[in-house]
């Protein structure tokens, strides 16, 4: 599904900050990325989707087989690829739903399918903003717009549910969640994921993947994936912190 | 001294005169005057060319009145080269004003509008005018406000020529209020001009001036605004913000923000800002999807319409996010 190699990119100023990603993610699985602050995890999630302040240096990313780095970022997302950014951007001046609607219509175009209709919109987004328990404020802010920390991240999983993507990729999702906020997001995440669909979750915590189950998790530092292993992977960091893998 | 006097002596614009450094004053085709002049008022302290012109051309005066306490809703339509509009608003009255742009393509046109406002008077003008092809257009604006009265001026302009504002604004008694806000969308060889002069001669007297520019192709729009804070004029408070959007490498935009304070409990703020589009907000938008041209757009019209969002719900506000809606 998700086929990153020796993936390896900079800064504008030279610096590498991944050194060689390599990750396979298949359908239906959940992937967890711990590390510390400055390992490369934030980077990895903008790299993938093309933002301009990051240079490709080597390595592949295939989606679906189709090379994603060939592509223009709003091709990637229509291909199937989502990626939540740690601070989402606002856009005061932008109405959040119908921002929504041209992003779905974008990418019904981009399917060949016709754009969606008016009524059924409305069912869709009532539907997604129940499911994640939005209150209709949203509806007529702009983007993320004075949101709070939380509420931008609620905003975030909307998105992702009306798109419906193959591979999502959440960078701190649960970073700015109250307890009860972070039980929705979760059953938002879980809601939305099934056996033909991935999500990569970044997180510093293991409270996230106590709701989302991870398939497997794993370790980035300085830029590479330095270990991978199973749930069990995500509690020993949490009572151990990373220097051990670094004495081992 | 008459209108036509007084022009005759200051003479034809000139760069080095500080109300139109940034003009193109080359452009201005000398006029021809009509032999005397109708206007009896004294123009002996006026120093703007612009607010001189259509009174020396002996433009026939529109005069209309808003008695004390009415509110009324009206249209301007300015379609001779040169015309005059003197409104009274009186006391506690409501007004809003929208200008109509002027249809026929005049070489040259120039209008004045001497706005006059009551106590507790709560006025709005504004113009949002759809592409024209006036080759140079001049709007003056003299504007006197009594105690406690509010005037909000709004404007787009999207004109294919060279359009000049200049407004005088005087905020004569405690508690009066001017806000300007306009918006400049230019692509071609367009110019849009603006010079305004804002006189707090009086106590907690407040003036707000936001500009917006959108600037393609070789575009080209000015902003010299000066704020004049007289001495007693305790608890003044005046912001001015221009913000602008280069879309392309051959627009450009010239900010003279002019602050002369002659007392000390005051507030003023000035500030400036020159950019691009926003690479995060383009990346957020292209990253959900939406074809980068799309996103473009969005952002630009986000930009526009954020100028007018602070407005309070009024015909005016209306008006001018209907015309941006449209394109």
């Amino acid at each position: 599904m998700l086929s990153i190699k020796n993936l390896k990119a900079s800064i504008e100023d030279g610096t590498q900050i991944l050194k060689g990603i390599n990750l396979e993610v298949k359908p239906g699985e959940v992937h967890a990325i711990m590390g510390p602050n400055g390992s490369g995890k934030s980077t990895l999630s903008k790299v993938i989707m093309g933002h301009p302040a990051y240079h490709v240096d080597g390595g592949s990313v295939e989606l679906d087989g189709k090379n994603l780095l060939d592509m223009e970022i709003s091709e990637r997302a229509n291909s199937g690829l989502f990626i939540s950014t740690q601070y989402p951007t606002e856009i005061p001046g932008v109405n959040n739903v119908e921002f929504l609607k041209m992003a779905l219509n974008s990418k019904r175009a981009f399917l060949g399918q016709p754009e969606i209709g008016d009524d059924e919109f409305k069912k869709l987004i009532d539907e997604k903003m129940a499911l994640l328990e939005m209150d209709e404020r949203y509806r007529d802010r702009g983007v993320n717009d004075g949101y709070s920390g939380g509420e931008k991240k609620r905003n975030e999983i909307l998105q992702m549910a009306i798109l419906d993507p193959e591979v999502s990729f959440l960078d701190e999702t649960d970073s700015g969640l109250d307890i009860d906020a972070l039980r929705i997001v979760a059953n938002g995440i879980n809601h939305i994921m099934g056996p033909e669909k991935a999500v990569i979750l970044v997180t510093h915590y293991q409270r996230l993947l106590d709701y989302v189950k991870p398939t497997y998790v794993h370790v980035l530092r300085h830029g590479k994936i330095i270990l991978s292993g199973g749930p069990e992977l995500a509690l020993k960091l949490e009572e151990q912190g990373y220097d051990w893998i670094e004495e081992k | 001294m008459d209108a036509l006097s007084r022009i005759k002596q200051l003479g034809m614009p000139r760069r080095n005169d500080e109300l139109w450094t940034f003009f193109p004053v080359s452009r201005i085709p000398a006029p021809e005057f009509p032999d005397a002049c109708a206007c009896e008022e004294d123009f002996a302290e006026e120093k703007d060319f612009a607010a001189l012109l259509p009174v020396a051309q002996n433009a026939r005066a529109l005069k209309r009145a808003i008695a004390d306490g009415e509110s009324e809703m009206a249209l301007i339509k300015c379609n001779n080269d040169f015309g005059r509009t003197i409104l009274d608003i009186g006391k506690q009255a409501k007004a809003s004003i929208e200008i109509l742009d002027n249809k026929i393509p005049h070489p040259v046109c120039a209008e004045r509008f001497d706005v006059n406002v009551g106590e507790g008077a709560d006025v709005e003008i504004f113009f949002a005018n759809p592409a024209n092809e006036l080759p140079l257009a001049f709007r003056h604006f003299r504007i006197t406000q009594a105690a406690g009265s509010s005037v909000r001026f709004s404007s787009i302009e999207r004109g294919n020529g060279i359009a000049r504002v200049s407004i005088d604004a005087f905020l004569n008694a405690p508690g009066a209020k001017f806000e300007i806000r306009t918006l400049n969308m230019l692509g071609g060889n367009s110019e849009s001009h603006h010079r305004l002069h804002i006189y707090h001669n009086a106590p907690e007297t407040t003036s707000v001036q936001l500009s917006r520019n959108l600037l393609d192709g070789s575009s080209r729009a000015s902003y010299d605004g000066s704020v004049i804070v007289g001495n007693g004029c305790t608890k003044a408070f005046s912001s001015q913000l221009v913000n602008t959007i280069l879309l392309s490498e051959d627009s450009s935009v010239s900010v003279k923000p002019v602050l002369k304070i002659y007392h000390d409990d005051v507030e003023c703020t000035h500030g400036n800002t020159v950019g691009e589009l926003d690479a995060e907000q383009m990346f957020y938008l292209v990253s959900r999807g939406i074809p980068k041209e799309v996103a473009k757009k969005m952002l630009m019209a986000s930009f526009a319409k954020e100028t007018f969002y602070p407005l309070p719900d009024s015909p005016a506000k209306k008006r001018l996010l209907q015309v941006l809606e449209n394109g």
